[in-house]
């Protein structure tokens, strides 16, 4: 009976692919910005091109990008966006440049907790609330990874989800003045005192479960779509190791509607019609039973994926959603966010000013400089230092200049910058004792753990010796120290690309947009 | 050849003379316009819902035979009437979807020629079989002779202003307060109607100035319950179904968007029925506002569009392809089709909305 069915779906996919491919195309590359959440969908979509001889592609963005490029004044360089929420169409899209848009699926964001961890606190087989998500924070006995609330919708869900929980549950809407409650801020800030790592990106963030968990370390926990904790799961049983037990919060979800857009920029009919014809594919039932599979919820789903007992994953499972506020209070809620509950940053930066920088690298990071520590500019993408946060910096060449250090006090950060900039480049180059210097200080820093602490190497990458020793300290040193690149002037990117995929960090493009790249950089911590 | 090429001409002669006289006969009748190929091309903005109904081959066609072509923009149906960059560019009709828009638009100077409803949509609520079983046990849903749900708003609006929760008011499968969305007043005909119906109910009656300031705090505070707002009807009905029970429990638009949801898809709609959980359940508010749809006619050449618009033909298609109703409320066309049974013949009790002056200040309040 099975095989017979599966006969009759692929047939009638057959079908749909021919009937579909009657139509004419448009000529150009047919382009696609997404949240890194639907890499799984890719191959569903690129299937669909083909079939029509259309070139597809996608480009995978942050929500917040995908936001700011909606709201650029040049407009966004995409034929369709595909954000994991259409709340940042909402807050972002002032001309109203999407059009037709429509929830290929539901993603509710939840928290995948360790298999063994769950049943130590207690929580398989019960109704879990946030107040015991809060307990456990709170004496220490979970700690959870979290993508950041101001440049990824997963992080920005699972906080809002925290915040109307605080006030007293799904149903509360929250206003602006519920955001300077006093109490409400403790909650949240006591929450959010749990995230162990941060990442700009949900997709990257699942990623780095389960490579850790190959490597040897076991987080306790993440918050993610509902369908990356099940395809995280899918990989981690894969590599036989432990998978996360679904946790969702009894008074309060958000949920995501990973929302498919036309962007109408005058391309002509066939571009738009292409459009239509895309998401009437991705709807039709043959379709919308493969991007079921992936554990995502299809709106009237009548099509889900089955529920696992083991993991208690369940697309069927009834919801008690949050509804969103405003926009100026979502707005509102993310600066509170960034300037004052998410978990304070340690981050070392270290500043190339060896010879080779001379000239246009050492232009584009002193720019880079003057943008992440201007708190007006930093502001503007929501990237901005708090009092809290702590900042280290090292200008260096074939040894370490110095060490300035400075709090994210507005006057520390003009002083900090004013300093860094009385350097000049000349010298040899040695990025791998400049990090195994920074990552000395980040572990005689006191009270370390209330941090999220990080290292940036702001740098060309042509670097004498080699990462050898580094890694070696650095594997001794938990919880780890994510090490970021940014590049610029002439850059090599080689050896910093092998110390970030062995320190779990990642490496940015300075020198197109080096706003962009701090910004990634910094969402990462 | 039997035929002389004489009798031959005289022949054509006779056609000829049977066409002029033909000519002359229809040249005046509105209906046989489209059968000597004159079409006129009329220009100007309809609201967002009706979109469907002039994209539809069948209602292009019947137009067409009666020698029109609607040159029809989707605009706001506040915009529509008000905004000067829309009235600049000359259009011919106005086609907003709420009376009170008729009395907006000669506020703004607008040149009314004609104006006249063509089709009415009640508002109603769209919820889930879940909702309805439980609230009917709580007494505020009842089922009508006929199948159709009945909603006591009143009741349910006094339960969200006092933060009720849904398991009082017989919804288990639902965690915390009840609540209900509409789309955005400012920017969107069906919260607009949404906030006069609600002002009505909990005045009791035609909501005046009085009550305006009586009771426009409570509707304020109905509207900020609700957060983030959608901005048209369709985004918001496509979110319910999107969303379902969880997320959307209850949410307002009109009458006539689930029987387009339907056609356009009838086997969908035969499995999502046949899914007690997931399954779309249309509440009639008792009592509710229609959403009416009025023609205005601001060009001479558009002077028999009214007419055109309540021949039969255009009236049953209205009805049975798209769920709207005819001017008086009433089900326009032929009783056996596709959506007979899912919707009532007859909504039993409406009310006007509030006047134009009311409508504005509410809207301000809202804003």
């Amino acid at each position: 009976m099975a095989p017979m069915r599966a006969a009759l779906a692929s047939m009638a996919l057959g079908l749909l692919l021919l009937l579909s491919g009657c139509g004419s195309g448009p000529k150009e590359p047919f382009k696609i910005v997404s949240g890194s959440e639907n890499t799984v969908l890719e191959p569903i979509v690129s299937e669909f091109c083909r079939s029509r001889g259309v070139t597809c592609t996608f480009t995978y963005e942050g929500s917040l990008d995908i936001g700011l490029a909606l709201g650029s004044a040049e407009g966004i360089d995409a034929d369709a966006v595909w954000p994991a929420s259409s709340v940042w169409i909402d807050l972002f899209d002032t001309g109203r440049k999407v059009k037709d848009t429509v929830s290929i699926a539901q993603m509710p964001v939840i928290l995948g907790v360790r298999r063994s961890k769950a049943e130590a606190l207690g929580w398989v087989g019960r109704p879990v609330t946030m107040a015991d998500v809060l307990g456990a924070v709170k004496s220490g006995q979970l700690k959870f990874l979290m993508t950041s609330a101001t440049q990824s919708n997963s992080g920005a869900s699972a906080y809002l989800a925290m915040l109307t929980t605080a006030l007293g549950g799904a149903d509360r809407m929250m206003t602006a003045d519920d955001l300077s409650r006093q109490d409400v801020r403790q909650t949240v800030g006591d929450l959010l005192s749990g995230v162990e790592r941060s990442a700009g990106s949900s997709g990257w963030l699942a990623d780095l479960y389960v490579k850790s968990a190959a490597e040897g370390t076991q987080y306790d926990a993440m918050w993610n779509y509902e369908a990356l904790i099940k395809e995280t799961n899918d990989k981690l049983r894969a590599a036989g190791n432990e998978a996360l037990y679904a946790i969702y919060p009894a008074d309060g979800i958000a949920v995501a509607d990973s929302p498919l857009g036309f962007v109408s920029r005058g391309k002509g009919d066939a571009t738009e019609a292409f459009f239509k014809d895309l998401v009437t594919f991705l709807q039709s039932e043959p379709v919308a039973k493969r991007i079921a599979a992936t554990g995502r919820r299809i709106p009237l789903g009548n099509v889900t994926a089955a529920a696992q007992a083991d993991s208690n994953l369940d697309p069927s499972r009834l919801l008690t959603a949050i509804r969103l506020p405003e926009p100026t209070v979502i707005r509102q809620a993310l600066d509170l966010y960034q300037s004052a509950l998410r978990k304070p940053s340690l981050t070392a930066l270290c500043l190339d000013y060896s010879g080779s920088m001379a000239g246009e690298g050492e232009e584009q990071l002193e720019a880079a400089l003057d943008f992440v520590l201007t708190p007006d500019r930093a502001a503007q993408v929501l990237v901005q230092w708090t009092p809290d946060d702590q900042i280290l910096v090292y200008p260096f060449e074939s040894r370490v200049r110095e060490r300035l250090v400075a709090s994210g006090e507005p006057v520390a950060q003009q002083a900090l910058l004013e300093e860094a900039r009385r350097n000049s480049a000349d010298g040899g180059t040695d990025m791998y004792g400049c990090a195994m210097r920074a990552l000395e200080d980040i572990v005689a820093t006191p009270g370390r753990e209330t941090y999220l602490p990080a290292i940036v190497l702001m740098t060309d990458g042509r670097s004498e010796g080699d990462a050898e020793a580094l890694i070696a300290v650095w594997r001794r040193v938990t919880p780890h120290v994510p090490i970021f690149g940014i590049t610029f002037g002439d850059a090599d990117v080689s050896q910093l690309d092998s110390v970030a995929e062995a320190t779990s960090g990642r490496v940015f493009d300075g020198r197109n947009d080096l706003a962009g790249a701090f910004r990634a950089a910094r969402g990462y911590n | 050849m039997a035929i002389s090429r004489r009798a031959f001409g005289l022949g054509l002669l006779g056609l000829s003379a049977a066409g002029t006289g033909g000519y002359l006969l229809v040249k005046d009748r509105p209906e046989l316009q489209g059968l000597l190929g004159r079409r006129t091309t009329l220009f100007g903005f309809t609201g967002g819902e009706k979109r469907a109904f002039l994209d539809d081959a069948e209602v292009t066609a019947a137009l067409g035979s009666f020698g029109i072509v609607l040159d029809a923009r989707v605009a706001g149906s506040v915009e529509m009437v008000r905004e000067a960059a829309l009235l600049g560019q000359n259009p011919q009709f106005l086609w907003p979807s709420s009376a009170v828009m008729v009395d907006l638009a000669r506020q703004s100077g607008v040149k009314i020629r004609r104006d006249q409803v063509v089709l009415n949509s009640p508002i109603v609520v769209y919820s889930w079989q879940a909702v309805a079983d439980g609230l009917g046990r709580a007494g505020l849903v009842t089922l009508t002779q006929d199948g159709h749900y009945e909603l006591d708003l009143k009741a349910f609006i006094d339960a969200v202003l006092k933060g009720t929760n849904w398991a009082e008011l017989g919804v288990d499968a639902l965690y915390g307060r009840a609540r209900i969305v509409s789309t955005d007043p400012n920017r969107s005909n069906s919260g607009f109607m949404f906030a006069g119906l609600a002002l009505n109910l909990l005045a009791v009656d035609v909501a005046t100035e009085t009550a305006l300031t009586q009771y426009g705090a409570q509707v304020q505070m109905l509207f900020a319950a609700m957060g983030l707002k959608s901005s048209s009807s369709g985004k918001l009905f496509d979110q319910y179904l999107a969303g379902g029970l969880g997320a959307e429990p209850m949410a307002v638009g009109y009458e006539n968007q689930l029987v387009e949801w339907i056609l356009a898809d009838m086997a969908r709609w035969d499995r999502v029925k046949a899914n007690p959980g997931a399954r779309p359940v249309l509440l009639y508010p008792k009592p509710t506002v229609y959403s009416a749809h009025p023609l205005i006619v601001t060009a001479e050449a558009g002077d028999r569009l009214p007419e055109v618009l309540m021949e039969p033909r255009l009236q049953d298609l209205a009805w049975t392809r798209h769920g709207f109703r005819g001017p008086l409320g009433a089900a326009g066309g032929s009783a056996n089709s596709a959506i007979a049974g899912i919707l009532p013949s007859q909504v039993s009790a409406v009310l006007p909305l509030p006047s134009a002056e009311v409508m504005l200040k509410l809207l301000q309040l809202l804003g």
